[in-house]
């Protein structure tokens, strides 16, 4: 009985150990016990003849055996079996004779001796260590968006030690962001959201290689941008983009870790990772436009991104690392008014057209039109000249006394930060019942925050019989830049 | 694939440039991927330099004592590494697998060889040798800048 140790290629022959212990009292037998327990670890150390290989040395402890008794070497319980190749070559041109002056060199670390400092907490710890430390290190991560979810990804991404992270981003930073993206301050307003946060990611970790990708991703460009990236994290705050970047994922294979956030509730799951589900098998089709408010339109908690986002960093790190129970198959569910969490079973939809067992999409599509966003660009849904009005003839109106209505649909809360003054508050949601307090016959201009809502509302007021609606284009914000800047926005 | 971290590929270049115009020799430590995005990707993190034994001259020979190698898979497996490739340089001469070399290979690892040249290092490539050393196919080889 001996241990053998099993060289690293070999291990997969070997049940996957590193070292065996095989009956025998000498080498020979040893051998022949091992390759009778792993067949097919035979082949590697034995031609068809059955001659150990040429480039098969047999040591026993620190003897190579062919200057002991070869296989009648005998072996105690105590003794180590290594297979050792021997290896030579070298380049066919011969050159001039020279002096052999070879020595071993120190023996080089990994990681810098700073980095080893930098990241003692994770080296401590055998589940991440050096091992660990240097598959961070030699990761490429791609994030689409420096928002809400991209501000905590960012820093703790870049603090953890990811080697490469590529962020895309084609948004300046306003003040309306600094509620929730911390990777933002106050001092980066009007700046590239791209050179704010690579200045913060680098400021915490300049050993972050940061590519910055000043562009909005596309079914043109985002194949080449995340083929060169290990994993996609998904924080963005769209639609189309987040089908763009799950089909990308599954076309490329890589997993897409995905996050998303709405006023007290996210969620997070990692899409795309092989065997598991994609975002279509849990959303074949996305919702009809303008149903979902965004985030600009339904508002969020400032902090939800926060917890989501580090979520969605815990999970890139683990499949990293390969540790651990990935959020593969599973829907988190985080609500923060009831402060818990929940999850749902998400199981892959053979029929999902992406990654399903007979794809009909095997390429990028047209992502704003599978969305129906192309309407949506212009806020006004029925937009014709005939049914908007400008805020600045709304002023002449209302300064020269004419008789209309001013209707105002946004929500109560809404119209506690600013109004205009005179215009009567009915929300949108409300106005089906409420309809009766309204005059057919005289004039109404409808507003909102941006034009969306009031839009919705006129086109339910036609539909209702009121002939003389018109919506005040861009909202309360247009009116703000064009008529009255007391007016604050937000 | 084979990818080589800055540290272990300058010690790799610092030693195929030192021992100019000699062929220089030496083992790589890393591990194999069986992470969930990288299975099978190989990870160089350590270079280990080796004497080179060929008895003749060495300018186009080189010859890793097997005391040596089994030295730098105990060293590997102490660190929780695993052994998993060869290298040496070829002075004044392409990267490339001669005769030589796939004569005297072993199946089981990558075999990096550094094309030096004019005592600078040049370019670089990955080779792996079939179980009857009679070919070796090439294999992806990053490394860093590449």
């Amino acid at each position: 009985m001996a241990k053998v140790l099993i060289p690293t290629p070999l291990r997969q022959f070997a049940g996957k150990s590193d070292s065996v212990q095989a009956d025998g009292s000498t080498v020979g037998e040893v051998l022949s016990s091992l390759t009778s327990q792993f067949p097919d670890l035979r082949k590697q150390l034995f031609n068809d003849e059955g001659k150990m290989r040429s480039f098969v040395n047999v040591y026993l402890n620190d003897e190579d055996i062919r200057y002991l008794q070869k296989d009648s070497t005998p072996v105690g319980s105590g003794d180590t079996v290594s297979i050792v190749p021997s290896i030579a070559g070298g380049a066919v041109a011969e050159k001039g004779v020279a002096e052999q002056t070879g020595h071993a060199a120190a023996p080089p670390v990994s990681l810098s001796k700073d980095e080893i400092l930098r990241y003692s907490r994770h080296l401590i710890m055998p589940e991440v260590g050096m091992e660990g430390q240097m598959k961070l290190k030699n990761a490429k991560i791609l994030l689409v968006g420096t928002g809400g979810l991209g501000a905590p990804l960012g820093l703790y991404l870049s603090a953890a030690g990811i080697g490469r992270i590529g962020l895309v981003d084609f948004d300046v930073v306003d003040f309306t962001n600094l509620q929730r993206q911390v990777i933002h301050g106050t001092k980066d307003v009007g700046r590239k959201k791209l050179d704010s946060a690579a200045e913060s990611m680098h400021d915490i970790n300049p050993n972050v290689e940061i590519d910055l990708y000043d562009l909005a991703l596309t079914s043109e460009n985002a194949l080449e941008i995340c083929a060169k990236y290990d994993i996609i994290i998904d924080g963005t705050d769209n639609f189309p983009t987040r089908y763009l970047v799950n089909d990308a994922c599954v076309l490329l294979k890589k997993p897409n870790v995905y996050g998303s956030i709405f006023r007290f509730e996210g969620q997070a799951s990692v899409f795309a990772f092989p065997g598991g589900p994609c975002y279509r098998c849990l959303y074949p089709e996305p919702p009809p436009p303008g149903l979902v408010p965004s985030c600009a339109e339904g508002g969020v908690l400032g902090i939800l991104p926060g917890l989501i986002g580090i979520v969605q960093a815990t999970e890139a790190v683990k499949l990293i690392l390969g540790n651990g129970e990935p959020l593969v198959g599973r829907l988190l569910l985080y609500d923060a008014l009831a402060m818990r969490f929940r999850e749902l079973k998400l199981r892959r939809n053979p029929e999902c057209p992406v990654c399903g067992d007979h794809p009909t999409i095997t390429q990028l599509i047209d992502y704003q039109q599978f969305c129906g966003v192309n309407i949506q660009d212009e806020p006004p849904a029925a937009g014709s000249k005939e049914s908007e009005i400008e805020p600045q003839e709304v002023k002449h109106k209302l300064e020269h006394g004419d008789r209309f209505l001013l209707l105002d649909v946004r929500e109560p809360h809404e119209y506690l930060i600013c109004n205009i003054p005179g215009a009567k508050l009915i929300p949108l949601g409300e106005l089906p019942k409420r309809v009766n307090e309204l005059d057919t016959a005289i004039d109404i201009v409808v507003h909102c925050k941006s034009g969306m809502r009031s839009a919705k509302a006129c086109d339910f007021l036609r539909q209702a019989g009121f002939k003389k609606v018109r919506n005040m284009r861009g909202g309360i914000l247009a009116w703000s830049d064009k008529v009255d800047p007391s007016v604050p926005k937000y | 694939m084979i990818k080589i971290d800055p540290h272990a590929w300058d010690t790799m270049v610092a030693h195929a440039e030192a021992k100019y115009p000699n062929e220089c020799c030496g083992a790589m430590l890393g591990s194999i991927g069986i992470g969930r995005i990288d299975d099978g990707q190989k990870l160089v993190s350590q270079a280990v330099p080796i004497e080179n034994a060929y008895a003749g001259a060495q300018g186009a020979r080189y010859e890793l004592r097997p005391e040596d190698l089994l030295e730098a898979d105990r060293r590997a497996r102490a660190a929780g590494l695993d052994l998993i490739g060869i290298f040496h340089s070829h002075p004044d001469c392409d990267a490339y697998f001669s005769k030589t070399d796939l004569e005297n290979s072993c199946p089981w690892y990558s075999f990096v060889v550094l094309s030096v040249k004019g005592g600078k290092f040049d370019h670089a490539a990955s080779f792996l040798p079939n179980p009857d050393q009679t070919a070796a196919e090439k294999e992806e080889l990053i490394w860093p800048k590449s």
